[in-house]
């Protein structure tokens, strides 16, 4: 009885032979879970498949020949060169299987650290497992005990906090600025990619309404369509900055075009409510000098990125601080499984002694019929104290041994010296 | 019997104050919401002590110097804690729950000495100038706390050095509205206190106005608020500037309410 993985992920193995294993069919009789279920060793099966990684966790009687099954499987269905397949696929036993299904499901293997999707995803390929029954005790045990890991990771580690793209750096630079992002609004100077999505994440935060200005007025008119906002004329910028809370720029232009006297200006006009300024041009549109005007807070992309940096080194600190939580439960889950090598001993020791005593009080029926009832009872009662007794030593021997040492040997004995098996 | 409530106030305060230091160190906000649960049992307990000591003395127990400190805690923790229940910003304690902690000890040294009352200040509007002027008081206490966190942030962000500390204190605009909502309140309450003060003083000194130190600073300032809150409401001073000027009027208010009895003669000298 063992756990293993076998897997493949961004790290291993290409995006073609990825994808090969992540678009495979979901039938009912030629899905991989049915196929996997059809090698003999296998008795419960997990199918992971995402853009970034391809994992098999399985429930297996004897691991090694299963692996070579698992592996044979992916090399079949990726269409595996052979003589590849030893750099693209990895495989995990038992303790380790465990500790890379917690790893996965806490983001820590993840290509962006800490990114939620990934718990997702292994919780629709624990449903999808379920529906096909192909879960026993050890997956189902297993599987939740990695989705409370991953909860606990998130919860007591900064792993999935702070941003780490330069888009997300604005939203969570305007929240500490301007606390909620209702009511707020943007005004987009020119138009780039970066400076669009920023727009977009400060909307999905509660951003409401965006002023587009652009040297060619078309284009602007087609940017507020996209943003159902306002295209306003670029002469005017002086204008909309008295109404806006926070500006992104990224023109064209090769000198500022955001001066620090129409800050000044606009500031004293708006009575000297917070202003954001996020200059994502290089060459720069917003003169650095309007950076020291109170209540006016400028980012240019070379701080945006140096704070995404310092979140990405954070992110990594903590991530040392999740693997020390995983250590911890990858422990708790070995012992549990430890314990439950010796449970079917202690229920068949138990079931003996107790066959024994129900037929030796058949065997000295006479006699003990001629008690009233209450005595009976009583001698009952005793025999069941004394059977007790001599197997609680036995019995939390076996639980402890279980946890220090390998208990086989000790299982071994016990089912020997009391013929358990025959 | 009272003081032992005190006392037991007294030592929650502080532990509220040790956790919510605890809470910036180890940059969790959980530590601060259990040191603002510590911190009402420390104001429930506090109330308690209030009431058992105005059945205790018979008269409201806000009027010697000791007094008035230990009731100034009472209010400024009441006002936190109700800020904090409707805000969230709970990081303010740490801010907030060092200077109850201060005045409650400062109040200790004196309080449960015999204390002679004269009887011009047991009676009339006394009460009322205590409770409008304390009240004021401590909500100036108050903005200047949120003025100093809103220092501090807007350092951090300013200077884009954003670190743990920053991450934990509360956005700048909250902190603003802090800020001006104490002051709003505060003024029109200080106001009162000081014109119920003066009125008394009508009547039991003869006339509206001493030129007393005490009445100087306080009215200077009283000024400064004046100043900020008209500059705030008509020209917009918002954020930094205004968050300076709170926390520099506190000062001449801190030097009126500590300062000037021990080093000025007054006639005011109880408080």
């Amino acid at each position: 009885m063992s756990i293993v993985i076998v897997g493949m992920n961004h790290k291993t193995a290409p995006l073609e032979v990825r994808e090969r294993l992540s678009l495979l069919p979901c039938g009912e009789k030629d899905s991989p879970l049915t196929l996997l279920m059809g090698i003999p060793d296998i008795r419960g099966v997990l199918y992971l498949a995402t853009c970034n990684r391809v994992e098999i966790l399985a429930d297996v009687l004897e691991a090694y020949s299963a692996v070579d099954e698992i592996r044979e499987f992916m090399i079949r269905q990726g269409q595996i060169p052979v003589a590849e397949s030893q750099c693209y696929l990895y495989v995990h036993y038992d303790q380790e299987a465990v500790r890379h299904l917690f790893r996965v499901a806490a983001s820590l293997d993840s290509l962006v650290m800490g990114e939620p999707q990934i718990l997702g995803q292994l919780k629709a390929a624990y449903r999808q497992s379920v529906e096909n029954r192909t879960t026993g005790i050890f997956l189902n045990k297993l599987l939740h005990h990695a989705f409370r890991v991953a909860k606990r990771v998130r919860t007591e580690t900064g792993i999935a906090s702070h941003a780490v793209s330069v888009s997300f750096a604005a939203v969570e630079l305007a929240k500490k600025i301007f606390g909620a992002l209702e009511n707020k609004t943007i005004l987009l100077v020119g138009a780039g990619e970066m400076s669009e999505l920023a727009a977009r994440h400060l909307m999905n935060h509660g951003a409401k309404k965006v002023l587009i200005a652009n040297r060619t007025h078309a284009r602007a008119l087609q940017m507020a369509e996209d943003f159902q906002g306002v295209a306003v004329p670029f002469e005017d910028l002086s204008e909309s900055l008295r109404e806006v809370d926070i500006v992104i720029s990224s023109t064209g232009a090769p000198g500022y075009i955001i001066r620090r006297e129409m800050i000044v200006e606009a500031l004293r006009r708006r009575k000297n409510r917070l202003l954001f300024l996020i200059d994502i041009a290089v060459p720069r549109d917003i003169e650095p000098a309007a950076g020291q005007i109170d209540n006016v807070y400028l980012y240019n992309i070379d701080d945006l990125q140096d704070f995404v940096d310092e979140n990405r080194q954070n992110r990594e600190k903590e991530a040392r601080k999740a693997a020390l939580i995983i250590d911890e439960e990858v422990l708790t889950h070995q012992t549990w499984m430890n314990t439950l090598q010796v449970v079917p001993t202690i229920v068949s020791l138990r079931e003996k002694l107790e066959g024994i005593v129900r037929s030796e009080m058949g065997r000295s029926g006479s006699w003990i019929l001629q008690m009233n009832e209450e005595e009976r009872r009583r001698i009952e009662n005793l025999i069941g104290a004394i059977v007790n007794k001599i197997l609680h030593d036995p019995i939390t021997g076996l639980k402890e041994e279980s946890q220090d040492h390998d208990a086989l040997p000790y299982i071994a004995t016990i089912r020997r010296l009391f013929r358990l098996d025959g | 019997m009272d003081l032992l409530f005190f006392k037991a106030s007294l030592s929650v305060y502080l532990i509220s104050t040790l956790g919510y230091v605890l809470s910036l160190l180890a940059k969790r906000v959980l530590v601060a919401r259990i040191s603002t649960w510590i911190m009402a049992v420390a104001f429930v307990l506090h109330s308690i002590y209030l009431i058992t000591r105005y059945l205790h003395i018979g008269y409201s127990p806000v009027l010697s110097q000791y007094d008035t400190l230990s009731f100034f805690t009472w209010v400024l923790a009441g006002i936190y804690l109700i800020l904090q229940f409707k805000t969230k910003t709970r990081v303010l304690g740490a801010f907030v729950s060092p200077v109850t902690s201060l005045l409650m000890i400062m109040a200790s040294v004196g309080l449960g000495g015999a204390v002679s009352i004269p009887g011009s200040l047991r009676g009339g509007l006394v009460p009322i100038h205590v409770v409008l002027s304390v009240t004021g008081e401590a909500l100036f206490v108050m903005a200047s706390c949120a003025g100093a966190m809103y220092l501090i942030q807007d350092g951090f962000i300013k200077r884009r050095k954003l670190n743990p500390l920053s991450r934990l204190l509360p956005s700048l605009r909250d902190l603003d509205r802090i800020n001006h909502f104490c002051l709003l309140t505060g003024f029109p309450l200080l106001t009162m206190g000081v014109l119920a003060g003066s009125i008394w003083a009508r009547v039991v000194w003869g006339s509206l106005w001493q030129w007393d130190p005490k009445q100087v600073w306080t009215l200077a300032a009283w000024f400064f608020y004046a100043v900020l809150l008209h500059q705030r409401l008509a020209i917009g001073w918002k954020g930094h500037k205004a968050a300076l000027f709170s926390i520099l009027s506190l000062v001449i208010l801190l030097v009126s309410l500590l300062f000037v009895n021990r080093y000025f003669p007054t006639v005011h000298s109880f408080v």
